[in-house]
């Protein structure tokens, strides 16, 4: 009988089979391969290595120690702080007891949810960006944008309302309505909010005119809905010289970052188009802003404007302050914009025309989506150096995030604590200016604006 | 304090002072319409103007402000507080944001002349002086030759230096920074042997030192620093309203008159009491006020010197003693003095 496994090896076509590699030894693998390649390569490297760790180890040391280890965390007053520890260790109860102030500047206590509120609404107003299987996400992105202001506003600065004001605050609160309508018919039947009202209220087979109707019913019915609500809605009016802290410096950096940008993309369009006029007055418009210091153009809103208007017109400052930044970013994001439509190779501008696009089609389908992309870095950057500007709206007496700081180590009851503030506000600034960053990098590397050119 | 201005400040107010007239008539009829008090004082500074962690105000020059409010509308918390740095703090008056300023403003003879400001009194008299540690055994300011001295860059504190050590054939290396925290800092840190502010300023830092007993005040005032409320050119009832508030304050000390004894003095025979609270004459009226608007005044917040106790006086932390002091009334040898109400 013969050997079977014997056979069944034979038939088998003879092949080379390798043993099993072996595990890389363990001077070639792991942490400690990875440090004696990149960190102790060389006698000098490690040296730098070694002094490089001590740099820093010596600097976190210190600063935990000081503001973790040997800190006093429960006093009334900096007296006690100093009878604790002296000068050692941070004094933090300043700083948590300031922490309404520095967050919400002198907006009174009891209304303070209201700035909560309409954050959180535009957190929700915005969570659908990133939902799957929403489809409309660029008419949500563009209602954010463009109708948010109006129950934000409302939200942060009550009072009364006339029917302008009530018509736009409720036009908003519609429109909040219908991005998480259109959210929940989209993600659960596929179809937009429209579509879903006139399936739901009548059958398939009438006509599309029909349908067409009782959709622009659903969304009547939604804005007199939100009117009735906006109508019947009041809060106490909160001045604006009141506003302050992280909560005016978001105010304003947010509107400057909205508005910068769409007006950046115009001037700089305005700058390249052949139209003398145009070309002329976006041209003088960006270089009188961008020749001059923000600092100058501040002072020129705040100070010179109620010279020149007559007696008794108030123009409220932190308007004028936001003008004053919008300007001067609008200026500068249009010569980002410019250099990055000169990036643009010629071929794209003469393709879209061959295939029939007016300037405006070709403008916004072929020529600005590479554009943007291209210049995401630069345009996170400016936003990021927009957004840290803003301190200086503090020389026209408008209490940002900055000046409630250093108002810290003014009070009398914690007289001269001003390095715990300016720490705290340190992280603040930081965590906003990262997540931007961060946020811009996810972008980039999700349009492929590095590989894809 | 007494912030120099900075040639934009400058420049701008020259150019303000030509649109101020428009704006500068029936500041009182603006007020009233308004409701509300524009009053402006400076950054957040321990006494005068402090910004307290529950978000308000208060203060000597900030009870100045609730002063004139009180007096036209019988509420002094109807002020709306401008908080400006001191580059603006005169443009922000001319232009017509403010009506008034409160902000321990230095009262010079170019201020006064040529920027169109007027200066309507002093509320405090403030000098410059030195800091120093106890440790180093200096007993006054002649021994601060060749000493590196902490000092507020851009001000007239950092002049008044350079002007007392040329005097004095003394040599001067200043260590200027903007902002006062930091300065302490570094002369704590043992980066200057001195520091100079205000003497108003110095007793208030130093009583946030760890060991407040280890640093003395230098004796010498070097500077003359009267602070008081200012007000535009071009309004001359407006400044008399205010002139008169403070005024009032001042005399109503002098004639013991205060927030706790008012309904009594209400009844005195005194005729110079009767004439302050408006019982007789006509003294309100004619300022476009009541007549009983130092009753207001003194009903809310007391004379003069119940206000600079409660926020500088020496059981405060600013702790600024006044016996003996500039400040005190001129019956007890001070500067203090009211002008008739008559």
């Amino acid at each position: 009988m013969p050997d079977e496994s014997r056979l069944a090896t034979a038939d088998r076509p003879l092949v080379f089979a390798p043993k099993p590699s072996r595990a890389p030894p363990s001077s070639a693998i792991g942490p400690i391969a990875w440090m004696r390649a990149n960190l102790f390569s060389s006698v000098s490297n490690a040296l730098l290595t070694l002094l490089g760790a001590y740099i820093v180890i010596v600097v976190f040391a210190a600063i935990i120690n000081w503001a973790l280890v040997d800190a006093v965390w429960e006093a009334s007053n900096r007296r006690e702080c100093l009878d604790k520890v002296g000068r050692a260790g941070a004094c933090w109860p300043g700083v948590i007891a300031w922490i309404p102030n520095l967050l919400y500047g002198l907006y009174p206590k009891d209304q303070v949810w209201r700035i909560n509120a309409a954050f959180l609404m535009l957190v929700v107003w915005a969570l659908p960006l990133w939902l799957p299987g929403v489809r409309s996400k660029l008419a949500i992105g563009l209602s954010a944008v463009l109708l948010y202001p109006f129950p934000a506003s409302y939200f942060f600065h009550g009072g009364e309302q006339d029917l302008l004001w009530t018509a736009l605050i409720a036009l908003g609160l519609a429109a909040f309505a219908w991005v998480w309508l259109t959210t929940f018919s989209e993600r659960f039947t596929g179809l937009s909010f429209g579509a879903f009202v006139a399936r739901v209220t009548g059958d398939a087979e009438q006509p599309e005119e029909s349908a067409r109707l009782r959709a622009r019913i659903g969304y009547a019915v939604l804005y007199l809905a939100a009117l009735a609500l906006a109508a019947q809605w009041s809060l106490s009016e909160v001045p604006t010289r009141y506003w302050g802290g992280l909560f005016l410096t978001l105010v304003i950096s947010g509107i400057g970052i909205t508005f910068s940008l769409p007006a950046g993309v115009m001037l700089a369009l305005g700058r390249r188009s052949h139209m003398p006029f145009i070309s002329l007055c976006s041209t003088a418009f960006i270089e009188l802003f961008r020749s001059v210091p923000l600092i100058t153009i501040l002072f020129m809103f705040n100070t010179m404007l109620p010279l020149f208007l007559p007696v008794g017109v108030e123009v409220n400052r932190l308007v004028r302050a936001i003008v004053a930044v919008c300007l001067f970013a609008a200026a500068y994001m249009a010569e980002i914009v410019r250099g990055g439509l000169q990036a643009i190779l010629r071929g794209q501008y003469e393709a879209a025309a061959a295939v029939g696009l007016g300037f405006w089609q070709s403008t916004a389908l072929v020529i600005m989506p590479q554009a943007l992309r291209i210049m995401i870095p630069t345009i996170v950057g400016n936003f990021i150096g927009l957004f840290k500007d803003t301190t200086l709206v503090s020389i026209i007496g408008l209490f940002d995030l900055l000046s409630m700081a250093r108002a810290v180590g003014e009070d009398t009851t914690w007289l001269g604590l001003f390095l715990e503030p300016f720490f705290f506000i340190t992280l603040i600034y930081f965590v906003f200016c990262f997540l931007m960053s961060q946020y811009s990098l996810n972008l980039e590397r999700r349009l492929g604006a590095g590989q894809r050119r | 304090m007494k912030k120099s201005l900075t040639l934009l400040g400058a420049a701008s107010v020259l150019f303000a002072m030509t649109g101020a007239d428009a704006g500068a008539q029936q500041t009182l009829a603006q007020v009233k319409q308004r409701g509300a008090l524009n009053c402006q004082v400076g950054l957040p500074t321990p006494g005068f103007y402090a910004l307290s962690a529950d978000g308000k105000w208060s203060g000597l020059d900030v009870d100045m402000c609730r002063a004139v409010a009180a007096a036209i509308f019988d509420d002094p918390d109807k002020v709306r507080y401008q908080s400006v740095t001191s580059a603006v703090r005169f443009t922000s008056l001319a232009n017509g944001e403010s009506d008034m300023l409160s902000r321990t403003t230095t009262w010079t003879a170019v201020r006064d002349s040529q920027l169109g400001l007027e200066f309507v009194g002093v509320n405090f008299y403030d000098g410059q002086g030195f800091l120093v540690p106890k440790a180093s055994g200096i007993k006054s300011a002649r021994e601060l030759d060749g000493a590196t001295v902490c000092v507020l860059t851009g001000t007239t504190t950092e002049l008044n230096l350079a002007d007392y050590f040329r005097a004095n054939n003394m040599r001067l290396q200043a260590v200027t920074n903007e902002n006062v925290n930091v300065l302490v800092e570094t002369y704590l840190g043992g980066g200057c042997d001195a520091y100079t502010n205000d003497k108003s300023g110095l007793a208030a830092r130093r009583s946030a030192f760890p060991t407040p007993d280890d640093h003395v005040i230098l004796p010498e005032t070097i500077s003359k620093e009267p602070l008081g409320p200012v007000v535009r050119h071009g309004d001359q009832n407006w400044g008399d309203i205010v002139r008169w508030v403070l005024m009032g304050l001042i005399e109503a000390e002098e004639l013991g008159v205060n927030s706790r004894n008012l309904d009594e003095m209400l009844k005195s025979d005194n005729p110079n009491i009767k004439r302050l609270l408006g019982v007789e004459g006509n003294i309100g009226q004619g300022m476009g006020l009541t007549n009983d608007f130092m009753v207001r005044v003194i009903r809310h917040l007391g004379n003069y010197g119940e206000l600079y106790e409660r926020h500088v006086g020496a059981n405060t932390p600013v702790g600024i003693p006044r016996e003996e002091s500039l400040n005190a009334l001129w019956t007890k040898g001070g500067l203090m003095y009211a002008m008739p109400f008559r």
